[in-house]
Parts: structure tokens; sequence; C-alpha cells
């Protein structure tokens, strides 16, 4: 079946059943690692020959698992994937990778650990700043990421293997990017419903199966074969945490305008930054998973300063919007929070000072993670589209 | 019914250390108008407070004021305001009651004290300090308030490595070193924009004051494991700040808590329980509703003795040898870094892995000889409730012990049914003599269970 099919038919293929591919490498011996969030770094897994499984929601599916896990009043996007972990959806994960990316994962991932036995399982601390000695500790902590690898693979680690595997994850994202420019086209040539779904279907692929895909899917683009329409429609861009789920999307889309942009987990935030080539990969790998744009780390323009200047420290904060509301050419912008999400949540009035002082119109929305949830805000949605000159 | 119109035994030696909360508050406004900085600071589990103490820089916890305003039922107009200025209402309450204050005090009052703040009020500060110890909220609050104030925020890390990994004698040498690094960085900082040097002896002082004071309340409270308990968590909540925030002397803090200890220790010997009779002896997890804590009396007139709270508002467990670390910062470092890790060994030799917030509770539910366990589950605090569904069927798993849980918050009165908790309060009491009963016939758990 790999053979046969290509871009975005393979793509529909893999949503189809993500584990499928999975349970395939792994009767040849693979070992698949499971992981939440962009602050896990797959090159170390890639280079010990591990498969990094992205483990994803369902908004579909009912939470009926969490009872003895996780409260109501909890990130709903992380309740519903270890639901789905719970329910067997992930029965083939061999090891779990979780990350202090946030205090909801570090937590969760303790109570995950003394619920389901894994052979393999890491918790990696992380600092919430860009301190030179906390990115010391970060290093440090990848360092130990690495040999608990090696440990429980037994095998070693060469530098070389951890270099090839990086050049292979930049080969990667840039290819993400390269999808994205195609986005810059109006109308785009890829819409963000299909944008997901291809990213939704890398996330559970090897490095190199998903570069193909994406290079398949490239072509099929340029070449005008998923374009969806070519009526002029709004372009927005959506930020949040984590969007994995078509539904919103699809709202957005409903109302005759295009997600052309984003700066989420699954999309922009994951792919937009490479892993600078260092003489130490691993120097190159902190520096490069410390300074995601994710709002759990906290940036201040003047380390130490004694007076704060706001207008400069939104800046330092959203300046990368910014720049993608520019160069795609953004006439609205969702702000979408998944309710419970704190490192979101404090942002958003100040992310709205910033879009405000760059005259560009904005919506805040908040969802629970639910397809249900999003019917209330179907009419805010469509009133602000309509307003949009 | 209730048997007994009974009432909570408050501490006479609570209300001197309780009045240490009003004087925290009145050294930052007498600071204010004398013209000497006040800092604002989150709790940082004694990260910061010594190095405060010994800069001689006053400071004010709002998360500590946000509860105080809560207390006094005035929480609602921060609230909405806090609101109407576009934050989630989800956010952590205590943030956004200081939101509020401080969005009313920029917008409606020129940059005043507000004339309604509880206790006078909060002074503005010359800085801030954020920690990223326990919740997201901590890391982000401070900084959200720079629409309002140019004041600048300190942002302090800690470690917080998982059970299996502080076994790690690497990963106890990096976290060390980060926390280590963290203290000098902020001493530095400090330094800086205080233009004055720490004085390093008076520094040590202030660590060897907060270690005996952290002792000597450890071992007040290991008192209460006594049958029947003479300390109900209302006076344990009381008696809170003038170890977790350091507020006022530190060495008549110490005065107090020694008189303190006499108190109870005097109860222990007499037999006199905080509830008599003291029918149920219970854990409490985490924060309690500021706004109705009238509520335990009600809960006391049925008996209900609350024996002991979260590992979070407790003293760390006395770590052996501190007094041999002679370099000053080495020793704060582990006493802090202590706080969160100082149940690791205990959660790992039973194979769980949230050594602290959840697996703790265990502990406590054995030695402190519970019948059961009241989780007060926050619409607002992430932190103090995610271990809750956990905790609950760990408590049950390992001991039998059954527990009640009431949604409400920490501050928002609106969420919290107390009428309705209390109906479900008499349905639990079934549950706690069913499982007494059980763990009787089953010999469960073996050694240290007392029951009732």
């Amino acid at each position: 079946m790999l053979d046969t099919l290509h871009g975005m038919s393979r793509v529909s293929q893999v949503l189809a059943d993500r584990s499928a591919r999975i349970r395939e490498l792994k009767a040849q011996g693979k070992k698949a690692v499971g992981y939440f969030c962009s602050y896990v770094p797959v090159e170390i897994l890639t280079a010990m020959d591990l498969v990094p499984v992205r483990i994803l929601g369902d908004m579909d599916e009912p939470v009926t698992e969490m009872d003895t896990v996780l409260p109501t009043s909890f990130c709903p996007f992380l309740r519903n994937c270890i639901n789905t972990v719970f329910r067997g959806r992930y029965d083939f994960l061999d090891g779990v990778v979780g990350a202090h990316s946030c205090d909801a994962q570090e937590k969760s991932i303790h109570v995950w650990k003394s619920k389901i036995k894994y052979e393999f399982y890491h918790y990696l601390d992380m600092p919430a700043t860009l301190h030179p000695w906390g990115a010391d500790m970060y290093r440090s902590s990848l360092e130990k990421f690495k040999s608990s690898c090696e440990a429980w693979t037994g095998k070693p680690l060469s530098g070389e293997a951890l270099e090839a595997s990086i050049l292979a994850h930049n080969r990667h994202r840039s290819l993400v990017r390269e999808l994205y420019e195609l986005k810059r086209f109006d109308p785009p040539l890829v819409s963000g419903s299909d944008t997901l779904r291809i990213l939704t279907a890398i996330s559970g692929l090897p490095v190199d199966e998903g570069s193909a895909l994406l290079e398949a899917v490239i072509q099929e683009a340029r070449a005008g074969k998923i374009q969806a329409d070519t009526q002029d429609k709004k372009r927005i861009l959506v930020v949040g945490a984590c969007l994995d789920a078509l539904p919103l999307i699809r709202l957005i889309e409903d109302f005759d305008a295009d997600v052309v942009m984003d700066d989420n987990c699954m999309g922009a935030r994951t792919y937009f930054r490479d892993v600078s080539i260092t003489k130490d990969p691993m120097q190159g790998l902190a520096s490069r998973y410390l300074d995601l744009t994710c709002a759990r780390t906290f940036r201040e323009t003047v380390a130490g300063e004694f007076r704060k200047d706001h207008a400069a420290d939104l800046e330092t904060r959203f300046a990368h919007l910014g720049n993608y509301i520019e160069k795609w050419r953004v006439e609205g912008v969702v702000i979408q929070l998944v309710r419970f999400c704190d490192p979101f949540g404090y942002e958003v009035p100040e992310l709205k000072d910033y879009l405000n002082s760059i005259n560009i119109p904005n919506l805040y929305l908040e969802t629970e993670y639910t397809t249900g949830s999003l019917a209330p805000l179907k009419t805010r949605l469509q009133t602000f589209l309509e307003t949009l000159l | 019914m209730p048997t007994d119109t009974i009432k909570i035994k408050r501490l006479k030696a609570m209300y001197r250390l309780r009045a240490k909360v009003d004087d925290m508050y009145t050294s930052g406004l007498e600071a204010m108008k004398d013209g000497r900085p006040v800092a604002w600071s989150m709790v940082t589990w004694w990260h910061a407070d010594p190095v405060f103490k010994a800069m001689d820089l006053e400071v004010v916890y709002p998360e500590n004021y946000a509860a105080m305003v809560a207390a006094s039922g005035k929480a609602s107009r921060y609230l909405d305001l806090c609101d109407a200025d576009g934050f989630p209402t989800h956010l952590c309450g205590y943030s956004r009651i200081n939101l509020g204050y401080v969005s009313r005090m920029v917008n409606g009052c020129a940059g005043g004290i507000p004339p309604e703040a509880p206790m006078g009020g909060l002074p503005k500060p010359v800085m801030m300090l954020s920690h990223s110890m326990l919740c997201d909220a901590r890391v982000k609050w401070f900084q959200s308030l720079g629409r309002y104030m140019d004041t600048p925020v300190w942002m302090m890390e800690t470690a917080l490595p998982g059970v299996e990994e502080w076994n790690d004698p690497d990963v106890r040498k990096w976290s060390l070193k980060l926390v280590m690094d963290e203290i000098e960085q902020f001493i530095a900082y400090l330094e800086r924009m205080l233009g004055r040097k720490l004085n390093r002896d008076r520094y040590d002082e202030m660590l060897s004051d907060m270690i005996t004071l952290s002792r000597l309340a450890y071992k007040t409270f290991e008192l209460r494991k006594a049958t029947p308990c003479p300390m109900h968590s209302r006076d344990f909540w009381s008696v809170m700040p003038p170890y977790l925030y350091m507020s006022g002397d530190l060495k008549d803090s110490i005065d107090c808590y020694q008189a303190l200890y006499d108190e109870v220790e005097q109860r222990v010997a007499s037999r006199i329980g905080a509830v008599e009779p003291e029918k149920y002896r219970l854990l409490f997890a985490e924060l309690p509703p500021w706004h109705s804590l009238e509520f335990f009396d009600r809960l006391a007139e049925r008996g209900w003795n609350f024996v002991k709270e979260s590992w979070a508002y407790n003293p760390p467990r006395p770590l052996e040898g501190l007094e041999d670390i002679s370099d000053p910062v080495e020793r704060h470092a582990r006493f802090h870094l202590h706080v969160a890790t100082g149940y690791h060994a205990d959660a790992l030799a039973d194979d769980e892995y949230m050594g602290y917030l959840g697996y703790p509770y265990v502990k406590f539910a054995k030695d402190y000889a519970c019948d059961g366990a009241f989780f007060h589950g926050l619409m607002t605090c992430r932190s103090a409730s995610t271990h809750h569904p956990y905790t609950r069927e760990l408590l049950m798993r390992k001991l039998k012990i059954p527990s009640f849980q009431v949604e409400g918050d920490l501050v928002d009165l609106r969420l919290f049914n107390a009428e309705e908790a209390l109906r479900r309060a008499e349905v639990f009491e079934e549950s706690m003599d069913y499982y007494r009963e059980l763990r009787q016939q089953e010999h469960f758990p073996a050694d240290n269970m007392q029951p009732a």
C-alpha cells in the first residue's frame, strides 16, 4: 500500500488509521515512542532508530476513562489525548516521553506513569526562561534523555547518527515551510484543513517517510491538484496552543475564509525553527527547543531590567506574528484558547493589545476541545469574518 | 443531624502568629509611605524569601493578599474588573483578584491604593518576583501586569525532577546547580537594583532562623497525629504565613511557634481535641474556600476534625545534615529542593510517581490515622486540583480510605455551594463508617493505623 498511494491519497490513507504504519514498523522490530508536545526532541528518538509518534486527541470521542486520572477542570486537549491512550488507541506504544513544557503535562505524565507501565518512560524537566544557567541545566537534561534511550535500547548513540537525524528533521521542517509558502498565494494552493490533515499524517510517520510524503504533496499542490477552489476568501491566522482537529478550521472555512497561517503546536511553532548544526549537537538541540514560540516560556526583552517597556515587551513576545501577518497577507486573527490553558490564557489581553497596535482585526475564542462546544461560537465567528473588509 | 453544638477550639497561641500576616501588610504600607522599596513575590517555597529578608526589602505576597480579599468578602469587584479587561475566567482566582486590583489601582485610582482595599491595600512594588514552582500561573501572571505597570519582573526558576529521576545523582547535581545559580543571580539582581551588597552574615543568619522555624513548625504539626487531634486545619491556615512567607521578625516567629508547640503539646497531654467529640479525622486537599471558612465550623458540629493538609503548605520534612553545609547558598538550595522531593523516595518505593501533591497524602492518611479525605476541587487552580482523581483512587487502593470531593473555588464564592456540600457530607459519613469497619475487619493497613 505504501508504494501505490502518493500525495494526498496517502495522507487520507494514513489518517484512516494512524497506527497502521507504526504496526508495520513494529512488525519489523522497531519500537514506537509516544509524546504530546513540540518540546520533545524527536531528533534523539529518530537517531536511536525509534519511531516518534505524536499522541493526538479526538474531538468527537467522549472522554470516558479519566475519572481516576485527571479532573474536568484541566486542559481538555491533554485530557482527551490521554483518554485516547487509556481507551487503547495507542496500545502499540513501547514508551512515552513527557516534557515539563507546561504544568498540565508535567503533572499528567507522573499520573500516567503511575497508571500504565511502559517499557520506557522518560520525563524531561526543563526551565521556563531563557536564562543561560537554565539552558545549561536543560542541556544536561537532554544528555540524560540520550543516555536513557541508550540504556533502554542497549545501543550507543554516536554523534554522527545524531547529526544525521538533526539534518533529516531540518529537511523535514524545511519541507513543511515550503508547504506553508504555497499558502502565501492568493488563493492559497493548500487550504487550512488540508494543511492540518497533512501535518497530522506526518506526525505519526518516521521522519524520512514524512518528508517523502511532504515532497509528493507539495508537487501536487504546485500542480494545482489539491486546491479546493479559487474564489477569493478572507485570509486568517489562527493562534493558540495546540490545534490538531479539523472542526474549528472547517468552521472558519464554512464562512468563506481560509486559514492561511497559524501559530500552534501542530504547525508553524513546531516547524519554523531548525536546529543549528553545531560542533556539539546537544547544544544545537538545547538552543532550538528552549526558544520555540510557545507562551510557556517567560520571555524578557532585557534580562534583569529595572523598568519594563511594555511596547518592547509585546514586540519581543509577539513580533513573529506580525511577520506572519505581513508575509501571508493575513486579514484577521483568531485567537483560539483551549479552556484551562494557563500559559496562553494569560497572554490573551496582551496579544490583543499587540494585534490592535498593528491594526489587525482579531477575535478571541475559547473552546473546550469538543465538536459540540464549537456550535455556540459560530455566530461570533461569522460576525467577525463578515466585518473583515 | 449533629448530636451536639460544637465549635472548633482555637489555639490561643495562634492569634499572635495570625497577627503577623497583618504586620506584613502594615510594614509594606509603612515602607511605601517612607519611600522605601517594596517587592511583590510569589510564594517561592523559601527559594527567594531569605534573600529578601537579608536585603531588608519589604515583601508582600499577592497570592496571600488575594486570599485575604476573598476571606473579607471583597473579591467580586476585582474579579469583575479582571474579566472586563479580557482575561479568561478560568485563570487562577488569586491572579484574577490581583489583576483586577491593579487595573483598579491604575485606571480608577490614578496609581494609588484603592480606598476599599482590605488591610490597607497592596503598596505599589519596585519589582515583582515570579517563580516556576508548581504552576504556570505563577510564571505568567506578573508578566501580564505589564499592560498596567512598568514594574520589572524577575523570574526565578526551580528544578522539578520526577520521582525516579531524583534517584539519579546527575539529576540531583544539575537540579542543585540550577537552584543555586538562581539564588546567586537573584542576589546579583537585587544588589544592582537596590545599590547595596548583600550582607552574607545576615543572609546566613536568616537561613538558620528559617531552618529553625521550619523544624519547629514541623514538630508542632507532628503532634496532630494524636487522638483526639489537638489542632484543626483552621488554626493551621492561620499560623502558616510566618513560616511559608517568613513574614515579620523571624526570631519573634520562633518564639511564637514555641508557644504554639507548648500549647499543642499540653492539649495532647490532656487529651483535648480541637473538635470534641472527634468522630471523624480528615485530610484536607488543597486550598480552602477562603470566602466560606465558617463551613468548617458546620462540619465541626458534626464531629469532623481536619487533622492534616497538603504537603504544599506544610514545612518540609527536616533534612539531616543541613547544618554541616558551610556554603550558605548550597544549604539554602538543598533546603528548597527538598520541599518538592522530600516524599519522592516513599513514592518510588511504592511504585507511584506523583511524589509531591499526590503521594504524600498516602503517608499522611496513615500517620494521622484518617477516616477520610476532603478534596476541594478548584475551578481556577489546576495546580491544586490536577492530582485529585489520582490521589483519591490511590487512597482507596492503598488504604481503603474514602474521599469526598466538593467543587468550588479558592476565591470565587459563586462557585461554592456550602449547603449542598453539607448535605453530601452527611452521606459521606456512612462511607467513613463503612470503611473504618472494613479496615478493622481486614486489619488494614497493618501497623500505624489507629482507628478512631
